[in-house]
């Protein structure tokens, strides 16, 4: 009332002295002297001073005298104001009205009382805005702390509360433009990451966005980002520790035990999951609901919230890109590139706007580098294959284990096939290329992964052949490329290499392998078998016959004796293949030695005493000739 | 003409470097009874006097432009050139790398390399958190220029945003500073805000560790860094030179930046041991030390970066702070003056900053992409050299 009888005076006053007041002079004076009557006067009216028009200028005076008895009040405050629902309204509407009077007044700010007066709202403005941003931060710690969302279990995350995977992101915009409502969305489900955690309660969320529409439209929206931003940067760094994950530099990453970077790996892979699939989306949509109406703040805190954390994980997965590039390191580097991978749609969508787009263009950098370390631990497979010295011939010609290793890790790689087809396309899917998996399509890109695997075979095939020159014996050097040829060729057939290296590469080496065998029989059988040949002339006279077919014989025992000592020690690593070997030799020895044998009885004076000239190993294999199973060319068995 | 040019320089002899070479020239001359340089003896002779050239384009500055963020780029830019060149060299001389002792100089150099990497993370760190002081800047902008009047409201919140930036400044110099030390410096003009805001200005470090030093991780760089002796040169055809001048390329650029730009525990004790008969030991060293000199300055002693721009943010925050202080109200014409000069020297850093940065933080990257060649290339080389590991290799199953 008192007031309102003062508004009243004022204006009176102002009336008179311009009613009176021919010039503007003249009206300052009779204002002096009204000002003079009372003291209260004094200051509102000295303000007006010249002003063009007293009425509009006295009504912003008046609103301003009330907004800041109403704002001070608040702003001076020890407890937080939004402790109390009536009083945080009540300030906000006061905020409200000092803006909208800002706004209305500033175009009149030429007019010299009006800019006085809106540096007095100015002043009450920032002063509001402070005590805004105060309220900002310890509304977001508040919810932080009383809203300890994630829980690990056996190091799994699982989000206990509040989230509702029925719920979808339009529903969620609309919930902001009610404001009022407090359910809480959820965005798009992914696969086994489909929850979203709000990690302040909805509440204080609708809180933090008033205040946040406050802040930005004073000017004060650089001040509120940056408590926002510091506040859920905090959060995300948490978080991630707690996931196990380590500040770790490249250093420390090359210099760290593989089997311990395996466990690190592991951890990385669940830490970047759920980064990218659960907290930065989460982190996304809380900071559209804080900043909802105002993208540029809110796309830029949510980069200085993300930042840090993005180059963390990144920097992790780098210093995997450059490390050592020892094969048996592939399998892991494999997981990190297809985690990336995996998760190149989810950095798309998360990092699309104009602050984060660096993140996004970082990762795929760090992506395609992982890719160059899956083909540089290739090279140096290669490498490897190629430079394995033959130091030491394997024992009896059987497997060297340059071949098991290397089938048995190309079998192991192949398992990740699609991997490995996108990593050996030359290109992979420039960015902005929207599908990240599309390589399925096998026809397109197996060729590369198909030179790539036949080349190692290639170089595994002729190291090999350089390691068989270790061995004198011709035959066992057949025997060697045998075994090593036809386990290559069973790995091949039962794995993915069989659909990459083709039908046609499988008939050709299993020819390969035949002709080993011919090789093999021909080097060490065919001394034999020609022992055993009978010219035509020898049979002309059969004294001399009886002679030489006796001195044959001998010789042919001798022989056979022999290969038998020497072949006991050889090896062949697999029993189907013993027996295609021990019937290919009986087939080839058997029909001329039986001739022999037939003539030999033939001469009457070996014929009665045959078995006498007949030895031992020899009554075994015209045994063995029948029943090729009970006697075997002395191959050992593994 | 590259050839003549070459002729000219050879004649000459007048260096170290050169004449290391030539050890190596003389020996296969007297062999192979030939006087015609080899593309390789003119490429690593050609290395020597570039990177002496680009160390020597360094050199003519001020020492107001020395350590500014465009002669921080420049320098990026000589190393980003000498790196490639050097690729180049060592990718035509393959056939050397498994060669002792090139195995063991590159299997070194690549060690330095990594470390090399970790401190351009180190650096971005430290270039977002210059990042941060400029947008406490460009809040004091937004309060004090451009407006219709400077009212107390807005000297205030430009007050606040200053505040701010000196704690996070401060707090980059002294991670472990006392509560103490800040209210001394403060405590003045706002002692009950300090404690809130320490824990928004924790300095940005995501790279590393804690426990991680830049200090320490340049002194690894440069430990035993020494010039090749003859021998290694003989041996390796001249190419352990230019690993040991790309080594002290690396060590130099990294010590510079650690110098220039804030990150985790800064020391610039580093030891440079380069024989002056290096063409480029000359400008490098001379770089080295007025660096060091400037650090050695008493309003720079304890700056978080010795970038001229930094200083500038100091020097300029501190000038309005006080000026800030100082002000009484309504405003006096002349003080108003003094605060839009203040505000124009303010506008002024903040453009140089905000115009530096970003192509800074892009070559940073480009060292970050482009070292990793090296390293894949050396771990390669490194592992060739193992005669033969399948014997223990366990992943046979049968």
């Amino acid at each position: 009332m008192a007031e309102n009888g003062e508004e009243k005076l004022i204006a009176v006053a102002r009336h008179i002295a311009k009613t009176l007041g021919q010039t503007d002079t003249m009206a300052d004076d009779i204002l002096q002297i009204f000002s003079n009557f009372d003291a209260r006067l004094r200051e509102k009216l000295s303000e007006k001073l010249g002003d063009e028009d007293p009425r509009g200028s006295a009504g912003l005076e008046q609103t301003l005298k009330s907004l800041d008895r109403q704002i001070t009040r608040y702003v001076a405050a020890d407890h937080p104001i939004w402790s109390d629902s009536a009083d945080s309204s009540a300030f906000l509407d006061g905020v409200d009205e000092l803006l909208a009077v800002i706004r209305d007044w500033t175009p009149m700010s030429s007019e010299k009382p009006v800019a006085a007066c809106l540096e007095r709202a100015d002043d009450l403005l920032q002063q509001a805005m402070f005590r805004l941003e105060d309220e900002f931060r310890s509304l977001m710690e508040k919810g932080g702390e009383s809203f300890d969302l994630i829980r690990y279990q056996n190091g799994e995350l699982a989000a206990d509360y509040s989230f509702d995977s029925e719920d979808d992101e339009d529903e969620d915009s609309e919930m902001i433009g009610n404001g009022e409502d407090n359910q809480i969305p959820v965005a798009h489900p992914i696969s086994d990451y489909d929850i979203i955690i709000d990690a302040l309660p909805s509440g204080t969320i609708n809180d933090l966005h008033k205040i946040a529409n406050r802040m930005v439209a004073a000017g004060y929206g650089k001040e509120c980002s940056h408590a926002y931003s510091s506040g859920r940067r905090e959060f995300l760094e948490e978080s991630l520790s707690r996931l196990g994950l380590q500040k770790l530099s490249i250093e420390e990453v090359q210099k760290m035990p593989w089997s311990d970077l395996e466990d690190e790996i592991e951890r990385w892979i669940k830490a970047v999951n759920v980064a990218l699939r659960i907290l930065f989306p989460s982190e996304r949509r809380l900071c559209d609901r804080v900043f909802f109406g105002f993208s540029s703040a809110a796309d830029l805190s949510f980069m200085e919230v993300c930042r840090g954390s993005t180059i963390q994980l990144l920097n992790f997965a780098d210093a995997i890109s450059i490390g050592s590039r020892a094969p048996e390191r592939l399998f892991k580097v494999l997981d990190v590139f297809e985690t990336v991978r995996d998760l190149m749609p989810e950095f798309d969508a998360v990092f699309s706007d104009q602050y984060c787009f660096f993140l996004r263009n970082e990762s795929i950098t760090i992506w395609k580098r992982l890719g160059e370390a899956i083909r540089g631990i290739f090279m140096e497979l290669e490498n490897l294959i190629h430079r394995d010295p033959a130091k030491a011939a394997v024992p009896g010609g059987g497997l060297h284990p340059i071949t098991r290793y290397v089938m048995n890790y190309l079998r192991a790689a192949c398992r990740s096939r699609q991997i490995l087809e996108q990593v050996f396309v030359e290109s992979i899917a420039p960015p902005g290329g929207s599908d990240y998996r599309k390589l399925d399509d096998r026809s397109m890109s197996s060729s590369s992964l198909s030179v790539q695997m036949a080349w190692i075979m290639e170089l595994l095939e002729s190291n090999l052949e350089s390691k068989s020159r270790m061995y004198r014996d011709p035959a066992l050097c057949s025997v060697f490329m045998m075994n090593n040829g036809r386990y290559i060729i069973q790995k091949v057939k039962d794995s993915e290499l069989e659909s990459l290296l083709g039908e046609d590469w499988i008939q050709k080496h299993s020819r390969k392998v035949r002709q080993y065998l011919v090789n093999y029989q021909r080097s060490s059988w065919n001394k034999v078998l020609g022992v055993l040949k009978l010219d035509n002339s020898s049979l002309a006279s059969n004294v001399v016959t009886s002679e030489a077919l006796k001195e044959k014989l001998k010789l042919f025992n001798t022989s056979f004796e022999e290969i038998c000592k020497t072949q006991s020690t050889w090896v062949i690593f697999d029993e189907q293949f013993r027996e295609e070997l021990r019937i290919s030799v009986v087939r080839n020895l058997s029909p001329a030695y039986c001739t022999f044998l037939g003539r030999l009885q033939t001469v009457p004076d070996i014929g009665k005493h045959l078995e006498k000239y007949i030895s031992y190993y020899l009554k075994a294999a015209f045994v063995f000739a029948r029943n090729p199973v009970a006697y075997i060319t002395p191959m050992n068995l593994m | 003409m590259p050839s003549t040019d070459y002729q000219g320089v050879s004649a000459s002899f007048s260096n170290f470097g050169r004449s290391i070479l030539s050890i190596r020239r003389d020996q296969v001359h007297s062999m192979e009874n030939t006087h015609e340089a080899t593309r390789q003896e003119f490429e690593l002779e050609t290395f020597q006097r570039q990177v002496a050239d680009r160390f020597n384009g360094l050199l003519p500055v001020g020492s107001d432009e020395l350590l500014s963020l465009s002669w921080v780029r420049k320098l990026l830019d000589v190393f980003l050139c000498c790196q490639e060149e050097f690729r180049v060299i060592m990718f035509n001389n393959k056939e050397y790398m498994n060669r002792t002792p090139m195995d063991r100089l590159m299997s070194e150099f690549s060690e330095r390399s990594v470390k090399a990497l970790d401190v351009c993370n180190a650096i971005r760190d430290g270039i977002e958190q210059i990042r941060q002081w400029k947008k406490q800047l460009e809040i004091v902008l937004c309060a004090l220029d451009n407006q219709r009047s400077l009212g107390e409201g807005q000297f205030r919140r430009a007050k606040k945003a200053l505040i701010d930036l000196e704690i996070g400044m401060l707090d980059e110099k002294e991670s472990n500073a006392s509560l103490a030390h800040r209210n001394r410096s403060f405590g003045r003009n706002n002692v009950q805000k300090d404690h809130k805001s320490l824990g928004h200005f924790r300095s940005l470090s995501w790279s590393v560790s804690r426990a991680w030093s830049a200090a320490r991780q340049l002194q690894a760089i440069g430990n035993n860094l020494a010039a090749p002796r003859g021998n290694e040169i003989i041996a390796t055809n001249g190419l352990a030179v230019a690993v040991f001048t790309m080594s002290s390329v690396l060590l130099f650029v990294m010590w510079a930046l650690v110098a220039a730009i804030p990150c985790q525990d800064r020391g610039l004790q580093t030891h440079f041991y380069i024989p002056r008969q290096f063409t480029w030991a000359a400008p490098i060293l001379s770089l080295h030390e007025r660096i060091l000199e400037e650090s050695k300055k008493r309003d720079r002693r304890n700056a978080c970066g010795l970038l001229k721009e930094i200083h500038q943010i100091e020097k300029c925050a501190r000038r309005m702070n006080e000026l800030a202080d100082s002000i009484q109200f309504p405003l006096t014409e002349e003080k108003e003056g003094d605060v839009r000069q203040r505000v124009q020297e303010l506008v002024e850093v903040f453009k140089a900053v905000k115009d530096g940065l970003d192509p800074l933080e892009r070559q940073l990257f480009c060292v970050l992409v482009f070292g990793p060649w090296y390293i894949s290339f050396m771990l390669q080389s490194r592992l060739l050299s193992v005669v033969s590991i399948f014997g223990f290799w366990l992943l046979t199953e049968y």
